[in-house]
């Protein structure tokens, strides 16, 4: 009697795996999506800095003004350039290359006063950390992403009609179409699905997977590093002594930017050392996506006197360079905006999928949820107020994230720390919400919210100067907005017109 | 500009493999489709979805092509499969 078929157990696996991290999945893959726009939705929260249409070496020229006017005797000088996707001049002097630096304005040069704020990187964080501590957060994703494997396998051993039912879409009947959406979201956009959550787990193979080099290196990163990286070229720099060197001029910057985008694509970066100094050292990095490989850590350097060319863009080993090439598929940073597009849109197919899922589960269960006992009714009720904070509530965090960044003062002491603040505790009140009010109540007021706030994020603008383009994300936010109202819109009138069809129907299908 | 083509070449793709199915058929004509219409739509849909590849690799080159290709086709996909029944009232 207790014997049970394949699909059977499958079908039990793919419930309960994927209710439990389903709805973590659903927060993963919807900050994820969020973040392939990550540099676009930074520079909507920092509305002082202007818009350029100023050229990367006459933004360096201004750079490099201000830096030898502030920074005379610095050992370094990195300087982030404006590019594609921001128009953000920022530079510091010093060994530290990440972490800030001093926003200047590219037209004259002069430090640009930016309010404080978590900024977009705060979407692209809680992707793969969860604003856990990261070691933790790093693990908890990657328990998630197996259980999205296992969901995804189960899911396609248990669906009975994959191939027949690939268009199948039937909507306004109730639990059918909650599940051919599922079925249609989950089988159509399989190939995203399986790269982007095999990818994300390849990212952190080191994390994951530490044996290879705690044997061989005794766990030491750094030592790996240079491994992978080959050393010669390296200690070739940092062997000469600067003392010996006298005052020269820099070379010019134009050729120097030409050389280093003709071999590595448009230049993100660039760090001086030693300026003004006979052995000054000029070094440049790629924007990442130039091609698939994700280019972290490459670049190409240069004599700063006579701008000769002394050390080429490293070439990967075919190892590195299938991991390389897989974490570049997560981080979607090459093919351009194009890409970008067709990253956000299918990363929204997969929350509208993880979504479908858990809201199936309870649309299941409203009829006759004393099936599986007292416990299977009261994870039900858990499950039902669950679904509507963590769907509903998370999209309506998120949103008033961005309202945060406009809405708190300006002057505001650890102003970024108080974004993040807000969007957890709006996700935190929703969660209130949600248990207090019925449930069809709680997803209408919801979604209705997050439907709002989207809807009029670009009248944000209006308050206070804002010298940005921010035309495709105010209207991606408007599109988005709609896309909610319509549900909620839906929620509205759906008592009604579904009242009589319940009574008459039974439950079709049980499995999956 | 690349992008659109690509996507409507899969949009049509799609559509066709979608209608050579009997029961899609049967959703928007309203009577069983021959076999050899059948077998035709089904062709069309596969030469045009190969168009896809074909113009995707032409723009993002071999590298990146196929990766947008699958995204592309995913998509089109989804919205044959979300519009069939509402266009079929």
């Amino acid at each position: 009697m207790k014997h049970k078929t394949l699909t059977q157990s499958m079908a039990w696996l793919h419930t309960w795996s994927g209710l439990i991290f389903g709805w973590l999945l659903f927060a993963i893959f919807l900050t994820g999506t969020l973040a392939v726009f990550d540099k676009e939705i930074d520079g909507w929260m920092r509305p002082e800095i202007p818009a350029t249409s100023l050229s990367q070496s006459a933004a360096a020229q201004q750079a490099l003004g201000y830096l030898a006017r502030q920074h005379p005797e610095a050992k370094t000088w990195n300087i982030g350039l404006p590019g594609e996707r921001s128009d953000t001049l920022t530079v510091s002097a010093g060994e530290q290359r990440r972490g800030g630096g001093t926003a200047l304005d590219p037209r004259t040069g002069e430090p640009l006063a930016v309010r404080e704020t978590a900024g977009g990187g705060f979407f692209f964080r809680f992707h793969f950390t969860l604003n856990l501590p990261r070691d933790l957060g790093i693990w908890t994703v990657g328990l998630a992403a197996m259980a999205m494997l296992v969901a995804l396998i189960s899911g396609i051993v248990i669906h009975k009609k994959f191939f027949k039912d690939f268009f199948t879409f039937r909507p306004a009947k109730g639990q059918r179409s909650w599940l051919d959406a599922h079925n249609a979201t989950a089988v159509l956009v399989l190939p995203f699905h399986l790269m982007i959550t095999y990818t994300g787990l390849v990212i952190f193979y080191l994390i994951y997977m530490p044996a290879a080099v705690d044997a061989l290196f005794d766990g030491d990163r750094d030592n790996l590093g240079r491994a992978l990286r080959g050393a010669p070229a390296e200690q070739q720099v940092r062997g000469e002594r600067p003392t010996r060197s006298e005052a020269a001029e820099l070379t010019a910057l134009e050729p120097l930017l030409a050389e280093a985008e003709r071999a590595m694509g448009p230049v993100s970066s660039l760090s001086i050392h030693n300026p003004g100094r006979s052995n000054a050292r000029i070094e440049a990095r790629p924007v990442l996506g130039n091609r698939i490989e994700l280019t972290k850590g490459q670049s190409m350097l240069f004599d700063g006197v006579s701008g000769e060319v002394l050390r080429q863009p490293a070439v990967s080993r075919p190892s590195l360079l299938t991991q390389k090439v897989m974490a570049g598929l997560h981080f979607a940073q090459f093919g351009g905006y194009s890409m970008r597009w067709l990253y956000f849109v299918c990363g929204l197919a997969s929350c509208a999928m993880l979504a479908t899922g858990v809201v199936l589960f309870t649309v299941k269960r409203r009829r006759r949820h004393d099936g599986e006992g007292a416990v299977g009714a009261l994870l039900y009720h858990i499950a039902e107020r669950l679904n509507v904070a963590v769907v509903a509530g998370l999209m309506v965090a998120c949103v008033a994230f961005l309202w945060a960044n406009r809405l708190l003062p300006v002057e505001l002491a650890q102003r970024g720390g108080w974004e993040v603040r807000v969007f957890f505790l709006v996700w935190l009140l929703s969660l209130g919400h949600a248990i207090i009010r019925p449930w069809r109540s709680a997803w209408r007021e919801q979604l209705g919210l997050a439907a709002a706030l989207c809807i009029s994020l670009p009248a944000l603008s209006l308050l206070g100067e804002s010298l940005g383009d921010y035309l495709y994300l105010e209207l991606t936010s408007v599109a988005l907005g709609l896309l909610l109202a319509w549900p909620c819109w839906k929620l509205y009138q759906a008592p009604k017109e579904r009242a009589p069809r319940r009574v008459g129907k039974q439950p079709v299908a049980q499995v999956n | 500009m690349a992008l659109i083509v690509a996507l409507l070449l899969a949009c049509g793709g799609m559509l066709g493999l979608c209608l050579g199915l009997e029961r899609h058929y049967k959703q928007l004509w309203h009577r069983l489709p021959s076999p050899m219409l059948r077998r035709g739509l089904r062709g069309m849909g596969w030469v045009l979805l190969a168009a896809s590849f074909a113009v995707s690799v032409q723009v993002w080159g071999w590298a990146m092509g196929p990766v947008a290709w699958f995204g592309l086709i995913s998509l089109a996909g989804l919205s044959v499969a979300f519009l069939l029944p509402y266009s079929a009232r």
